[in-house]
């Protein structure tokens, strides 16, 4: 490649909804890309999703499109494990420093997990929010993009990372990478690096570390994923029964001046979908959902209007105050229901919290001078352009219009 | 049935931290965070909607606002911030000075309190109690007493009580118990008072 197509480069940082789209959008404009991502695969928080609302379709249907887009379109290059250390210059003329992590397995690797079934140690899988525990020889995920399996840094210099080296008949385990520091020199920057589920053990009165029975919705999703921790059997995390009596705390940490003080939008669709995993898996588990006010907007009203209609799903207004475990592994719930006036408690063997968005932006800085809300979400209008859910809470659909809209901006900088 | 289009406006402007309450969203986590919660007739989130609803006859009457230990959960749970404990002793003053006393026994307390700074510079475990079932008249504060004698023998085992002030002369003959500079005290107490009274007025 020459300079001259360099100089028009641009580089975006995160590989999920919004930077693929970005990514894409400007690559099939003619524009050079770099896409740079922390984890071994691409595809982000929506590979972790088993289906989308309102339509209830597998988010990998989507997202396999978009990997076939990348392998087919010369002017993408991806890095993977990789993260942005260093931001210099001004659009136009934008130096970005990358630090890639060491995977210790090369291009040589065919995903035929023999350096898998070698390996003894585990770790906590990342990709199922810690409900199980993986080889630390893994594949991300069944369908990680790449296909290339990742040797966990704890076992590197090991026993195990002999044992890993030694199954390998393609000489791809190389126990010596040491990752490698990239330079790029790029005509605009894509912020895209999306969003964590806010930590719930920061809401002290929920217990969430007391009961293996509380969970969040992203865990939610797993369990219910055909490749999750279950094979997609919802099964309590206590004792694998199947919950006969689940509820749902919406604005668990959102909308509180202690916690999350915005609205992350998504989470009463997300519940409202997961409640349909469950009645349609469970058909004689009751689901209740706990909230403030249920926002459903524009056409996702009527997905909550067809939730409504369902029997075993009963809605009651009031955010919970305090969730008790039980001996035998329930929790109870305590608050008051703001349409009758009456306090109760409540027994569930369940319970999910709605946790919101917190951007990532929030917690890792972008190493530039960048404006930030009060809420660490990027400003519009700056030398480096934000994308999805960096910029505001919001569900897959609006991150790939965000994302597209992101490359323009992206192409404009680079045209100047 | 009293509804008064205007006293939302009234308890905004005119009592203490009385406007914290517009944010409300009524979510209802004060009513099942406070610790008084089985004791209460409303929760604070019902009297703010009461309030909002014009039903002044209704909240200035509630003993609810006078039941309030200061124990500031409600305060640190609120997902608006709102100072429930402020609006709920703002809203009982404010009944007081309009001549109403939604909760007796209360106010009696408060009175012995204040009785027992303002006569000792102090307040201790026994002395408060004492006074307090003393405002019924020698007869009925003694039975008063009795029916709190398991209250008062907890304490003492818990060591939260000191027996000795129940034996005179400590308790009976008066100024035995001040401390030193009491009139001074007394000045500042005064001023504070009058300070108050001004404020309100």
């Amino acid at each position: 490649m020459t300079d001259d197509s360099m100089s028009q480069a641009i580089l975006v940082v995160g590989g999920g909804m919004s930077g693929l789209s970005a990514a894409l959008e400007a690559a099939e404009a003619g524009f050079k890309v770099v896409l740079v991502e922390k984890n071994p695969y691409l595809g982000g928080r929506v590979a972790q999703l088993h289906q989308y609302f309102p339509k209830l379709c597998p988010p990998y249907c989507g997202l396999e499109i978009n990997f076939r887009r990348i392998r087919s379109n010369p002017r993408i290059e991806y890095y993977t494990l990789a993260e942005v250390t260093s931001v210099t210059g001004q659009p136009g003329d934008f130096t970005v420093a990358v630090k890639q992590n060491p995977r210790f397995v090369n291009e040589k690797c065919t995903g035929c997990g023999k350096c898998s079934e070698a390996v003894t140690a585990t770790i906590s899988n990342p990709f199922n929010y810690g409900l199980s525990q993986i080889k630390a020889a893994y594949l991300a995920h069944e369908l990680a993009m790449p296909q290339r399996f990742v040797i966990d840094p704890s076992i590197a210099g090991t026993e195990d990372g002999q044992k890993a080296f030694q199954a390998c008949p393609y000489g791809a385990v190389d126990l010596g990478d040491k990752g490698q520091d990239l330079t790029f020199k790029v005509s605009a920057v894509v912020w895209a690096t999306g969003w964590t589920p806010y930590d719930p053990t920061k809401i002290e009165y929920y217990n969430y570390d007391k009961s293996p029975n509380i969970i969040t919705n992203v865990m939610m999703e797993r369990l219910a994923a055909p490749f999750g921790p279950t094979q997609g059997a919802i099964q309590r995390p206590g004792d694998g029964q199947a919950p006969k009596n689940v509820a749902f705390i919406q604005c668990a940490g959102s909308r509180d001046e202690n916690n999350l003080p915005f609205c992350s939008s998504i989470c009463c669709l997300a519940s409202l979908k997961q409640s349909t995993y469950i009645r349609s898996q469970l058909p004689e588990s009751k689901v209740t959902i706990y909230f403030i006010d249920i926002r459903a907007m524009d056409r996702n009203e009527d997905f909550y209007t067809k939730v409504k209609a369902d029997e075993g799903v009963s809605f009651v207004k009031s955010k919970i105050a305090l969730i008790t475990p039980t001996d035998g592994g329930n929790l109870i719930l305590e608050g008051e229901n703001t349409t009758t006036g009456e306090r109760f408690k409540a027994e569930h063997d369940l319970v999910v919290l709605a946790t919101g968005m917190q951007p990532n932006t929030a917690l890792n800085k972008i190493p530039y001078d960048v404006a930030y809300d009060d809420y660490g979400f990027v400003l519009g209008n700056q030398a480096i352009i934000g994308a999805g859910t960096v910029r505001r809470p919001s569900e897959v659909v609006t991150c790939v219009q965000d994302g597209t809209s992101a490359a323009l901006k992206a192409i404009s900088a680079a045209r100047r | 049935m009293d509804y008064q289009q205007d006293f939302a406006k009234e308890v905004y402007e005119k009592v203490d931290s009385g406007a914290e309450i517009k944010v409300c969203m009524q979510c209802g986590v004060c009513a099942s965070t406070c610790p008084l919660r089985e004791k209460m007739k409303y929760s604070p989130r019902k009297l703010w909607t009461l309030i909002r609803a014009g039903r002044r006859q209704e909240v200035l009457n509630c003993p609810d606002i006078m039941l309030c230990t200061s124990c500031y959960t409600c305060k640190v749970r609120c997902p608006r911030g709102i100072p429930v404990i402020d609006v709920m002793h703002g809203l009982a003053h404010y009944a007081l000075e309009k001549g109403i006393t939604p909760r007796e026994e209360t106010k009696k307390f408060g009175e012995a309190f204040w009785d027992s700074i303002y006569e000792t510079g102090r307040v201790d475990e026994a002395t408060v109690p004492i006074k307090y079932c003393l405002k019924d008249g020698m007869i009925a504060g003694l039975k008063k007493s009795l029916s709190m004698l398991d209250i008062g023998m907890a304490l003492m085992k818990a060591k939260r009580l000191t027996p000795k002030l129940f034996i005179p002369p400590n308790f009976f003959i008066p100024g035995s118990h001040k401390i030193k500079g009491l009139k001074d005290l007394q000045k500042m107490l005064d001023k504070a008072k009058a300070m108050g009274a001004r404020k309100e007025g």
